[in-house]
């Protein structure tokens, strides 16, 4: 193992809590993500999921409230969009963005990159990279690889290449990342000090998991338990000063009591002083200027010793 | 005429196994008159399985699984050791030995606050082939060793128990089949070594980690802080009342996110709260049942 290829993505210690600076007034960051994939398996989005009635609930009265809330509380959302969705509903993603949201990719189906055949994440990733940039207007600047209900684990997927291959095309950011809590450098490439950004997400603060899942109509509903980790995690890491994601469907909270528990968990994080709600790629650019890899990534060289009777 | 004997037959294994079941219930030899030291109630081992992303890396998941494990090396396992030094809870962490080619520096921070390194096997897995197996306790002992300046004297893993025993381990917490300390003899009958039980009820994994043990995703075990909270006071509690004993199976890359270790925190202070709460290492406690409470020279 010549760095720590097989094992790590990044450096052997976190930045600390007293490291992290926001912009200035502001004592945290809160990333809120709107996931607007229906699909249910890895080979991404399919005729049937479009059909879903719940789905059609969360493009209307669920995206309504959402809008009305993030308004109302001046929040800047990122809306992770697989490329078949902006295509389809290019009205409801210029509703989006006149309200100063985000649009980011998700693929072009939702599809899990790793199911694909050699050579097809990259140009899946071009097609998607292509649709979204006519449908916004600019290149888009985040991409997202959330678990669908059906995957065998909950951190998203990113394969050996997804990192260098979004580099490659200019993203500023990925947004599944799980090695910290706050934002942190994904290295692609340790001889050529290549990195990407990598925005945090943990399955214990999204939807999917908590609400009819893994699927309706069979899967347990535990809006309560979501509803206590989002204040328990927002009240450590307010304290800390660092970060908190959430992620939320409109199909899934944009409805009933769980509406509720979302207006009530970002009520009551946005009366908290210095507590900055911003858009994926905004947060990103600050961390980029505040926080270059050149300064914040410290790679320890690797001590590692093969052994032929280990792993390597 | 004579009946046949209702329980013997040549062909079925219900000789071997009552005679299995007998074995096995020998080998487990309680304390007797168990006591800690003046004034503890209770003892609460605090135990930190330091994996980060290795089992991941063996079982050769994806990107986003072995970075979940790697919170725990890069953040998680730095964040919780903060809080338990602010509580002054001396804990151990059990450890594999690759965790010293690839968290150093959190080791040191460890053992320079007063915490103890015990074995939890290399690459996370206790192989067949006794050669290897040798190899890779001796390779991750010495590894242990060398960053705690001292002797390892505990693990938690399968290892075979005389070869432990040769390396000078002396106890080990693997084990639920009691809830309090006890004396555990090999699958020869030999071998006796202190166990420190767990319990899974007791190990965040079980109700924070998705997918823990390949469990399908409609038994998902994403609990929240509070639900269990109820549940580990309610077992520290039960214990408390009889003088027994917890031991908590943390994992950083669990344990360490930032609503845990404010749960942990909560839970420690209200055990503080109780008289003769005692948060010992494993390896003070097995030092002191070793010296007061040793196996009968008969056994």
């Amino acid at each position: 193992m010549p760095w720590k290829d097989f094992y790590t993505t990044s450096d052997e210690i976190g930045m600390r809590d007293d490291a992290v600076s926001w912009p200035s007034g502001q004592h945290m960051a809160l990333g809120l993500t709107v996931n607007l994939n229906p699909a249910g398996a890895g080979k991404g989005i399919t005729a049937k999921d479009l059909a879903y009635p719940t789905w059609h609930y969360g493009l209307s009265e669920g995206l309504d409230r959402f809008l009305d809330l993030f308004k109302e509380l001046n929040i800047k959302a990122t809306f992770a969009a697989p490329a078949v969705i902006v295509e389809s509903y290019r009205d409801i993603i210029d509703r989006i963005l006149d309200d100063g949201h985000e649009i980011a990719a998700q693929g072009l189906y939702g599809e899990d990159p790793s199911l694909l055949a050699a050579g097809q994440e990259a140009e899946h990733m071009d097609r998607a990279t292509a649709i979204l940039t006519n449908a916004i207007g600019a290149a888009p600047k985040g991409w997202f690889a959330l678990s669908r209900p059906d995957d065998r684990a909950a951190t998203g997927c990113a394969t050996d290449d997804t990192i260098a291959l979004l580099r490659a095309r200019g993203y500023s950011y990925f947004g599944n990342g799980l090695a910290d809590d706050a934002p942190y450098y994904w290295v692609s490439d340790v001889a050529k000090a290549e990195t990407l950004l990598a925005l945090p997400y943990y399955y214990h603060f999204d939807d999917t998991f908590f609400l009819m899942f893994p699927r309706e109509g069979t899967g347990l509903e535990r809006p309560q338990a979501l509803l206590n980790n989002w204040r328990a995690e927002f009240r450590a890491q307010y304290r800390r000063g660092r970060y908190f994601n959430m992620c939320v469907s409109p199909a899934r909270s944009g409805w009933g009591h769980r509406f509720e528990n979302l207006a009530a968990i970002l009520r009551d994080a946005m009366a908290h002083p210095g507590v900055w709600a911003a858009t994926g790629s905004e947060i990103a650019d600050h961390w980029h200027k505040a926080h270059t890899a050149e300064q914040a990534l410290k790679l320890a060289p690797s001590i590692w010793q093969d052994y032929e009777d280990s792993l390597s | 005429m004579t009946s046949p004997d209702p329980t013997a037959s040549a062909q079925d294994p219900f000789l071997s196994l009552v005679e299995t079941a007998r074995f096995q219930r020998g080998r487990r030899i309680p304390i007797p008159e168990f006591a800690y030291p003046e004034g503890v109630k209770i003892a609460v081992n605090f135990t930190l399985d330091f994996d980060a992303m290795l089992l991941r890396r063996l079982l050769n998941e994806p990107w986003g699984q072995k970075a979940k494990g790697e919170f725990g090396g890069r953040v998680g396992v730095w964040r919780i050791m903060e809080m338990f030094d602010a509580e002054d809870v001396k804990v151990t962490l059990f450890t594999p030995g690759r965790i010293c080619e690839l968290y150093p520096q959190a080791l040191k921070d460890a053992v320079a606050n007063g915490h103890e390194l015990a074995d939890h096997m290399w690459e996370h897995e206790v192989y067949a082939d006794p050669v290897v197996e040798d190899a890779h306790l001796t390779r991750t002992l010495a590894a242990l060793s060398a960053v705690q300046g001292k002797p390892i004297t505990g693990t938690r893993s399968s290892h075979t128990p005389a070869l432990l025993k040769s390396k000078g381990v002396v106890y080990n917490s693997f084990t639920s089949a009691s809830d309090m300390p006890f004396y555990e003899l090999d699958s020869n009958g030999q071998n006796p070594i202190l166990q420190l039980p767990f319990h899974y009820a007791l190990d965040d994994a079980m109700y924070f980690s998705f997918g823990w043990l390949d469990t399908p995703n409609d038994a998902q075990r994403v609990m929240d802080v509070d639900e269990v909270f109820e549940i580990w006071w309610s077992a520290f509690l039960q214990q408390y009342k009889q003088g027994g004993y917890v031991n908590f199976l943390l994992h950083p890359f669990v344990s360490g996110h930032a609503m845990r270790v404010d749960m942990i925190q909560r839970l420690i202070q209200r055990m503080k709260t109780l008289p003769g709460v005692w948060f010992p290492t494993c390896d003070e406690l097995a030092q002191h049942i070793l010296m007061h409470h040793p196996l009968a020279e008969a056994e």
